[in-house]
């Protein structure tokens, strides 16, 4: 086994920026223990473009053109079979893909298919003297376990999303850019059992929650529908703020979908953002860990906000709430005089 | 390697077996306990779901459909499926493991698959991911085991094609939604947000003491030694996650702690 596979991912005929982050980690792979070059796959009917593209983004590895007949968009049922084919030729020691929506879709069947050890949502990659060690949240966040592969398999990793910062895929005079061209003739793979009708946007963010400086934003921690309210009126007290949510609150029917911050709702960066009875989910974290500052309301002192949080009020989210409204002195007319 | 290859190779085997029921529809339900009494929170949604697809599908073409749970746990854990008959199961299935810190998804999925194997389902659900090692990849891998085709993060499902396929909706990052189709027998994880779990009813829970949990050992469902599953991850330690920011915490009374954020509002001219 040798060398660093990379699976680009592509989305609407893109490359994701996510990639970056995935170059990125392989690249600190590499420097813990170089074993061969870092190659990156990106697979589609026609992969040249979107590979030139990445070529000059970044210089740090090859670049493997993947050209799939017939594969316009990403589709697990091609996607498995060729890769598995093509990555067995690699037979690299790291198969690194991104823990979004995508590959979380495909990556399992295909570490299988690779006979690999698979560890999902890698947020920590070091090593000790007998090896790689990979570190991924447990437990709704309040933990990192840390796992090792098994003897001899390869490691197969989704990377969380905005965890590896790329700040090393792209200085000059590393590494060199070669693009590859494989093309499948045979057809045989396809079992055509999963067909895509459209990709649409299907929640739309709200027009002010990216243009807002202040983002409340309320989890369940808040108790019930009826207390919302009272973020509401906390809102209030600041100017220019806007009202945020943790998903389940949009699950439950709480409240809409164009207010729910996180992967699958909107990223934001305010200035400054307060939490209120969220207890700081990685889907959520993604979506807001880029905030100028940030305050945290929670009941639980051991509450993963809080080890994001610039502030920490370990306090029911609501009574704190309510006691802050009371000494403001809190009315309609509020906003702006303070 | 080349040991564990072989074992694997049994079971991508393409048997084209037509998994089709005649007349019903059968559906498995993967559940893992979290607590004494508790499943996880996205196995609930996927029960749940399970539970109105049979209702549906009984409603729309007067045949019978079944729901079955499975899971794998160690032997004192048989009081989730009295929640699962609760809210309408039918027929549990407990697959007896060792009490491990860690399960690898391999091979909870292979013991699955070896469980799900022995009887044709149309429809496997089970939640995004677990509550505890939060990876989500027992439900593709058991996909992949079975030769099935699978669908992560499912938020809508509807029943289509007198029920050969289904149509579902995949939730995506940013707002976005791919709408697909896809051909039973099918692997589909659920995400929340797909329904609202209802409350175990009396008459339910009354009939759960009459359903069957059949117990099988995990060691059982494997003709030869060798082909029992091993785990491909290995456990090292917990650890607390990383801090990113200093974290000041706010001291005293709640009052005392309103008083404190409001200086630091204020000095920074918040509000």
């Amino acid at each position: 086994m040798n060398g660093i596979v990379v699976i680009a991912e592509l989305f609407l005929n893109d490359i994701q920026p996510v990639t970056y982050e995935l170059i990125e980690a392989a690249l600190r792979i590499k420097k813990i223990k170089n074993r061969g070059q870092i190659k990156i796959i990106v697979p589609s009917e026609n992969p040249l473009p979107l590979a030139e593209k990445l070529s000059e983004k970044c210089n740090a590895a090859d670049i493997a053109a993947l050209k799939i007949n017939n594969l316009k968009c990403y589709d697990s049922e091609m996607y498995k079979p060729y890769l598995a084919e093509f990555i067995r030729s690699i037979n690299p020691t790291h198969i690194l893909v991104a823990h979004t929506s995508q590959g979380r879709d495909f990556a399992p069947g295909l570490a299988l298919r690779l006979n690999a050890s698979s560890i999902a949502g890698v947020n920590g990659i070091r090593a000790d003297d007998k090896g790689f060690l990979y570190s991924k949240p447990v437990r709704g966040n309040t933990k990192n376990m840390i796992v090792r592969a098994a003897a001899d398999l390869p490691a197969f990793l989704t990377v969380m999303p905005g965890v590896f910062t790329p700040e090393n895929c792209n200085r000059p005079g590393r590494g060199e850019v070669t693009i590859h061209e494989t093309v499948f003739h045979n057809t045989h793979h396809r079992k055509n059992r999963i067909q895509s009708d459209k990709i649409i946007k299907k929640n739309h963010e709200h027009k002010s929650i990216k243009e807002a400086k202040i983002i409340i934003s309320a989890g369940k921690g808040v108790g019930n529908r009826e207390k919302l309210d009272s973020v509401f009126k906390f809102a209030s007290c600041f100017s220019s703020s806007f009202v945020g949510a943790s998903r389940p609150l949009v699950d439950m029917g709480w409240i809409g979908h164009e207010h729910q911050i996180g992967i699958t709702g909107t990223t934001v960066l305010p200035e400054l953002y307060i939490a209120c009875g969220i207890s700081g989910s990685s889907q959520h974290l993604a979506g807001m860990k880029d905030s100028k500052f940030v305050i945290s309301i929670n009941s639980n002192p051991d509450a993963h906000i809080f080890n994001h949080s610039d502030i920490c009020i370990v306090e029911d989210a609501d009574q704190f709430i309510t006691a802050f409204l009371k000494k403001v002195g809190h009315n309609n007319n509020l906003k702006g005089k303070l | 390697m080349s040991a564990k290859k072989r074992t694997i190779v049994r079971f991508f085997v393409d048997t084209q077996v037509n998994h089709w029921h005649a007349a019903g529809m059968k559906i498995l339900v993967c559940i893992k306990q979290i607590s004494s009494r508790d499943i996880g929170i996205c196995d609930a949604h996927a029960l749940e779901e399970a539970v109105r697809l049979k209702e549906k599908f009984t409603d729309l073409t007067n045949d019978p459909a079944e729901v079955d749970v499975i899971t794998t746990a160690p032997p004192e854990s048989a009081e989730i499926f009295k929640r699962a008959f609760g809210v309408g199961a039918d027929r549990g299935y407990h697959i007896v493991t060792g009490d491990e810190r860690y399960a690898s998804p391999f091979k909870t999925a292979s013991i699955l698959a070896a469980a799900a194997e022995k009887n044709a389902y149309n429809l496997i659900l089970t939640g995004i991911m677990s509550q505890d090692f939060m990876s989500g990849q027992t439900g593709p891998m058991l996909a992949e085991l079975l030769d099935f085709p699978c669908i992560t993060g499912v938020v809508k499902t509807r029943l289509s094609n007198r029920h050969h396929s289904m149509e579902v909706e995949q939730e995506m990052e940013n707002g976005f939604c791919n709408y697909l189709k896809i051909n039973l027998p099918a692997v589909l994880t659920v995400q929340a947000g797909i329904n609202t779990p209802r409350y175990p009813t009396l008459s339910n829970m009354l009939a759960a003491e009459k359903k069957e949990i059949i117990t099988i050992k995990e060691a059982n469902l494997f003709a030869q030694k060798n082909e029992v599953p091993e785990a491909r991850e290995i456990f090292v330690s917990m650890e607390e996650p990383e801090k990113t920011r200093t974290g000041r915490k706010l001291e005293g009374s709640l009052n005392n702690k309103v008083n404190l954020l409001l200086t630091v509002l204020q000095e920074k001219g918040m509000i």
